[in-house]
């Protein structure tokens, strides 16, 4: 049993709006403690202002008037109606009796005070949190100018309230959010992890659907469809092969049973055995020289020749191949001929080259017909160099030409050979890096063989 | 009498080896598994190994070779193997031995190699002139010449001659010609070799009543004062 995680920490889609919530979470904040700062903190500070210079004007007043000048005037302010259900005004004497003033109870804390401070006080017979400026006077007297705050508190306890709803339902919808994006991130990776599973049961022929939406979903799914494809032709390559591969060894197999088994319940088995015997070993010698060559080109593809790579002349690989010819092309009435070029060299396996060269003349004096020409000629250019094999024979039709690479397939099955002598050539073309390419002579073929030039040669 | 041993795990691959090889005239001895090769290939001489790569034990083919090359042995070693990669090959070279195999094969192939080694393992005193009946060649100046006339020759049908002279009286199959005079490893698809013999039969045999080159069926070729074939063993 493998450990279970909680899912909100497997999901990716999930933590990612998990964290964008609580962003938007953040931001929400920080915005509100702006908005209450410039609302409600603004507010409280003119207030202050307000209660600062109503001070300094009441303290004004008792310069020009003395303390019952001011008393006069507050009573007059306090019953003039404006603001009086906010302001607080008290003045008190210097044996602390209260003068005037619309606090029920003169603060005990009478003591005067450089700023403003806020406190809870009896204002009008009820309570009250009130700012208040506790100024001492010149003659002892104490005056308090204040502001009722209530208000002003209900105000901040709705923008608070606000707030705090606004907060909740942000969270809500982040939340809500987070799982809304899971579920569709979900949705679009479960598509492709179904494909997926569907492939790795064996249905390879599967692929990833492609939504509508040109996003980067799509573009996904249709770089993975893009990469089955490829893996699907090349298993299907593969499958060719093995198939002709198979093909190719049980027929001459089936054929070798076939006649033993007739010759020994033959009615005369003594006369027909040896012939069947016969018969037997040639196929199977056949079948070996078909399984070397086989196993030759799966050890050219598989790529580990190309440690022994040394720098390699092709012209003495023609000269040495052409030799090794010549009596067969004479002997078949063909004119062979060669032009070589000043040393092209390439980096290679002297011994493969030399098997390649030899697979393209060989095909070359198997398909050209007596009387004929072959020419052989090496070509030197700045990156590549080449060998060419050019005949007056039958010829490639070009839509056979790409085919005549793959192993087993034979043009025709009347002259002997086992259709591998192209594929050979291919696979040690591409070894060292090079190609094999086919032309129409007109008539005849010319196979080039393309290599890469040998570095500073 | 000749002494060859077998150190080979496939009993019926060792037993048609060993008839084979009793059949031409040598003393054949067996053994089946890597340490009981080791030990009789280190206690007895012999004049050749044929030597199985994989076999049943710790100590497989190459293990035995180094042995035997580790203490100073020169005995020939012949690698029957069917591990047929070139880079294998190598590794077999490298090792020490001197020639080497592929399964399947044919038990003519193996007996004309094996004959070959036994050649190669003659102390090889400077030889100047080779003669057969009334052929006689020069191997330093590189003249051939035939009941007193010169034959001229090209570079590669003078090898092609050297070689099936050294190995006079033995056949000699188109994979060791293609291998020796040519160099190549590769098997080429028509009958190259045939026509390259039948154009040096051409200059060497043509003018004669007896001809010195023989087509050994089922095997190769044989250079030889008489045309008795020896009997085909394949």
């Amino acid at each position: 049993m493998s450990l279970t995680l909680p899912k909100w920490s497997t999901s990716i889609a999930f933590r990612q709006a998990l964290i964008y919530g609580a962003l938007v979470v953040l931001t929400m904040t920080v915005l509100l403690v702006l908005f209450y700062q410039e609302t409600v903190g603004e507010w409280r500070r003119r207030i202050d202002r307000q209660i600062d210079t109503t001070t300094e004007r009441l303290v004004g007043y008792f310069g020009q008037q003395g303390a019952a000048g001011l008393a006069t005037h507050i009573a007059g302010l306090l019953g003039d109606g404006v603001d009086s259900d906010t302001e607080v005004y008290v003045l008190v004497d210097p044996a602390r009796h209260e003068v005037i003033g619309n606090l029920a109870l003169a603060p005990a804390i009478a003591a005067p005070t450089g700023g403003i401070v806020e406190q809870r006080v009896l204002r009008a017979g009820r309570p009250s949190q009130s700012r208040l400026r506790i100024t001492r006077l010149a003659d002892g007297s104490v005056l308090i100018v204040g502001r009722d705050m209530e208000d002003q508190r209900a105000l901040e306890r709705l923008i608070r309230r606000a707030s705090l709803w606004g907060a909740g339902v942000t969270l809500l919808m982040a939340v809500g959010g987070a799982l809304a994006f899971r579920r569709q991130l979900e949705h679009r990776i479960g598509a492709i992890r179904q494909t997926a599973a569907r492939i790795e049961r064996g249905d390879l022929a599967q692929r990833v659907p492609i939504s509508a939406q040109q996003d980067e979903f799509a573009r996904l799914s249709h770089d993975l469809n893009a990469m089955l494809d490829r893996m699907h032709a090349l298993m299907e390559g593969v499958r060719h092969v093995s198939n002709t591969i198979a093909h190719n060894i049980r027929t001459p197999l089936s054929r070798i049973l076939t006649r033993l088994h007739k010759a020994q319940s033959s009615r005369d088995p003594a006369a027909d055995l040896p012939t069947a015997v016969g018969a037997a070993i040639a196929e199977i010698e056949d079948l070996n020289v078909v399984f070397d060559k086989l196993l030759q080109i799966a050890e050219v593809e598989s790529g580990t020749r190309r440690q022994s790579f040394t720098p390699v002349s092709l012209n003495a690989i023609a000269v040495n191949v052409l030799e090794l010819y010549d009596p067969v092309a004479e002997a078949k009435g063909l004119r062979l001929t060669h032009d070589l070029d000043r040393e092209p060299m390439t980096s290679g396996d002297g011994d493969l080259l030399a098997n390649a060269m030899a697979n393209l003349l060989d095909n070359a004096v198997k398909y050209t017909a007596a009387g004929g020409a072959i020419h052989v000629d090496t070509r030197r250019g700045s990156a590549a160099v080449t060998i060419t094999v050019r005949d007056t024979g039958r010829g490639i039709p070009p839509a056979e030409r790409t085919r005549v690479g793959t192993r087993f397939h034979r043009l025709d099955r009347s002259v002997p050979g086992w259709g591998l002598g192209l594929a050979s050539v291919t696979a040690i073309a591409r070894l060292h890096g090079g190609s094999l390419e086919l032309e129409d002579a007109r008539p005849g073929l010319i196979a080039r063989l393309v290599l890469p030039a040998l570095d500073g040669a | 009498m000749r002494r060859c041993l077998i150190i080979e795990d496939d009993a019926d691959n060792a037993a048609y080896v060993a008839e084979g090889l009793r059949e031409l005239g040598w003393w054949v001895s067996v053994c089946g598994n890597g340490i009981e090769g080791i030990e009789q290939a280190t206690r007895a001489s012999w004049d050749v190994i044929v030597l199985d790569r994989m076999l049943p034990s710790e100590v497989d083919g190459l293990a035995i070779l180094r042995t035997l090359r580790g203490i100073g042995r020169r005995t020939p070693v012949l690698i029957l193997s069917a591990l047929a990669a070139t880079d294998e090959r190598v590794r077999g070279l490298k090792a020490g031995c001197d020639d080497y195999l592929t399964k399947p094969f044919a038990f003519s192939e193996l007996a004309a190699r094996i004959e070959a080694l036994m050649r190669r393992a003659q102390p090889g005193e400077e030889v100047r002139e080779m003669r057969v009946a009334d052929l006689r060649v020069d191997l330093i100046t590189r003249s051939v010449e035939r009941a007193g006339r010169t034959i001229p020759l090209q570079p590669r049908e003078f090898r092609l001659l050297a070689y099936l002279l050294v190995n006079q009286g033995r056949a000699v199959t188109r994979t060791m010609l293609l291998e020796a005079v040519w160099d190549y490893r590769f098997d080429p698809q028509t009958n190259v070799i045939d026509v390259h013999i039948s154009r040096l039969r051409n200059k060497i045999d043509r003018d004669s009543a007896q001809p010195l080159i023989h087509t050994v069926r089922g095997v190769g070729y044989m250079l030889a004062a008489n045309g008795a074939a020896p009997r085909d063993p394949a």
